[in-house]
């Protein structure tokens, strides 16, 4: 096996210990807030995936994020059962993901522009969810409830059985699963030629057309993934937590692109423990005051955003890579 | 016989300066031919053209008797037009052997990566390498594609005289297998060629034939010297 194939192994291993372990050792408050990391882990992990291996600059992966949740919360409430609601909400995000993809990479709209676009359906989305507020605004006898978002949206429970609700600890190991599901996904993609020559048009896209590579179905399928891997996401949030318009707010959008950044593009693992360690950073900052009434005064974004800066001057290509790199010129 | 490569009446202007002026070339299969041409000539357009980088404003390509204007660069590649760029045009993380499984969509011919030096380099991330062996790198991966037309836009410059004899020697051997056009400055590689060569000059063909020949001609000549030029020996002519 390579090196890059123990380190797949050695992932899916650690994953696999975790759901072993953390459920019966973490608080209940501890479990649902690792849940929590965890789904938002695999959000960053599909932006990793389209940005950092597909050079997607893909701003706005939270409507995938958002379609993700909107869509279980009504396949859930609609069907009374989540077993299928899961997979209509990483559908649902990969048709639209599809849709976007098709326009953006078949118009020839590249770099930043991607961003931009991205940017704005996300925004779009948010507007739009927003304004449905009214009983009208109903799929089924789901209401979309505006501003207030679907607070009332069923969890997972086993599969055909809807009497039988997860509770936070099955929800954190079937999290912890779909997170393992979702990096080996993106590991044997990147690992088949597909995957390949998305990393070379990625790298020259000059190149691979002149190698006779065409970009287009190659970068919307793997725009795709994304937006299913991030739809899935999405469904999970959802389940554990709850649906508002902020899945696809500018707040969660800007999150997302931090976590990935200082994980480090171009890692699958990267993303990953980005967005655990800045979530579990922010959260105990913002703990700082409970802890002790002095610290109340610390503004926690402050605190984060200057480790954020830390970050960026210290390893510009991403905490991960740089470990990585260290690691190398050690051994040499 | 229907031509490989059929180019009539190219015109190509930037910014009211006629790069290509209703230009005319054919190649057969299996040709190898030199285009050259003082600077401004339009040798570098005419690749951009053949290899759908530019669309023409006027005048058609055909490859094989296919009508092929205006198709996407990709297209093109899968056309059978192979081309290397003047600056390498690589993927940096990946190594010689990377660029040629791509390129072949298949096994990798080492022989081809030995022929051109690169045996024992072709496993290091190109990033590492040296110009001239990312110009051969670049060259490796063209012809690992397998195409039926090769442009090449001076793949001589920058390497080593070493270098330069073994992509002299792989060109040639290309001879009856792929079409070829290599423009180029260093007139000692285009004359080790050993192939017909076309003289461009200000987006047209000035003059075509023997190598020697056609640097005798004098409209040649004060195209490359000016007038005073005219009775001076071409760089490259031994006789």
């Amino acid at each position: 096996m390579t090196a890059a194939g123990w380190g797949h192994a050695g992932v899916v291993a650690a994953t696999a210990a975790g759901a072993a372990v953390l459920p019966e050792v973490l608080s209940l408050y501890a479990t649902i807030n690792a849940t929590s990391f965890v789904v938002l882990a695999i959000l960053a992990l599909s932006l990793g995936l389209v940005w950092g291996f597909g050079g997607i600059v893909c701003f706005g992966q939270t409507a995938f994020f958002g379609i993700g949740g909107y869509a279980y919360a009504v396949a859930a409430i609609n069907f009374g059962d989540s077993t299928l609601a899961a997979p209509v909400a990483a559908l649902a995000a990969a048709a639209f993901a599809l849709v976007l993809g098709w326009v953006m990479f078949y118009g020839r709209v590249g770099g930043v522009y991607v961003g931009v676009i991205t940017l704005t359906a996300t925004l779009i989305l948010y507007k739009l969810v927003n304004a449905t507020a009214g009983p009208e605004y109903a799929i089924g006898a789901a209401r979309l409830g505006g501003a207030n978002g679907m607070p009332a949206t069923p969890p997972l429970n086993l599969p055909f059985d809807p009497a039988s609700s997860l509770g936070p600890e099955a929800s954190l190991r079937v999290a912890l699963a779909a997170l393992a599901v979702c990096y080996l996904a993106g590991a044997c993609l990147l690992a088949a030629p597909f995957g390949r020559v998305a990393v070379a048009i990625r790298e020259n896209p000059l190149r691979a057309a002149l190698l006779g590579y065409d970009a287009r179905p190659r970068r919307t399928l793997l725009f795709v993934v994304g937006g299913a891997m991030a739809g899935l996401a999405g469904a999970l949030y959802a389940a554990t937590s709850f649906v508002s318009p902020a899945m696809f707010g500018l707040g969660a959008a800007a999150q997302l692109l931090v976590w990935t950044v200082a994980g480090g593009l171009g890692t699958l693992i990267g993303p990953v423990l980005g967005a655990v360690a800045i979530q579990y950073l922010t959260l105990r900052a913002g703990e700082l005051g409970v802890l002790d009434p002095a610290l109340s005064r610390i503004d926690s974004n402050a605190v984060m955003g200057l480790l954020l800066i830390a970050v960026v001057i210290a390893a510009p290509r991403g905490v991960w890579p740089s470990l990585r790199r260290l690691a190398a010129g050690r051994r040499r | 016989m229907t031509p490989l490569l059929e180019a009539a009446g190219l015109t190509v202007g930037f910014a009211g300066v006629t790069a290509l002026d209703g230009l005319d070339l054919s190649l057969e299969a299996g040709e190898l031919r030199c285009a050259i041409g003082p600077n401004g000539a339009g040798k570098s357009t005419l690749l951009k053209c053949l290899s759908g980088r530019l669309r023409p404003d006027a005048g058609r390509v055909r490859l094989a008797g296919r009508d092929v204007t205006g198709l996407s660069v990709d297209a093109l590649a899968r056309a059978g037009i192979g081309l290397k760029t003047q600056v390498p045009s690589l993927f940096e993380s990946l190594t010689a052997a990377e660029h040629c499984r791509l390129a072949a969509r298949g096994p990798v011919d080492h022989g081809l990566l030995a022929r051109l030096g690169l045996a024992g380099r072709a496993g290091r991330p190109v990033r590492e390498l040296s110009h001239g062996e990312r110009q051969l790198t670049e060259l490796a991966a063209v012809l690992a594609a397998r195409p039926r037309l090769v442009l090449l836009d001076e793949p001589a410059a920058g390497l080593s005289a070493e270098e330069t004899e073994r992509v002299a020697a792989e060109l040639r051997g290309l001879a009856g297998r792929a079409a070829a056009i290599a423009v180029e400055h260093d007139l000692r590689f285009v004359a080790a060629l050993g192939c017909p060569v076309t003289v461009l000059h200000r987006g047209r063909v000035l003059a075509h034939g023997a190598y020697e020949r056609v640097m005798a001609e004098p409209a040649v000549r004060a195209a490359y010297f000016g007038r005073g030029g005219a009775t001076g020996k071409a760089p490259g002519c031994s006789k």
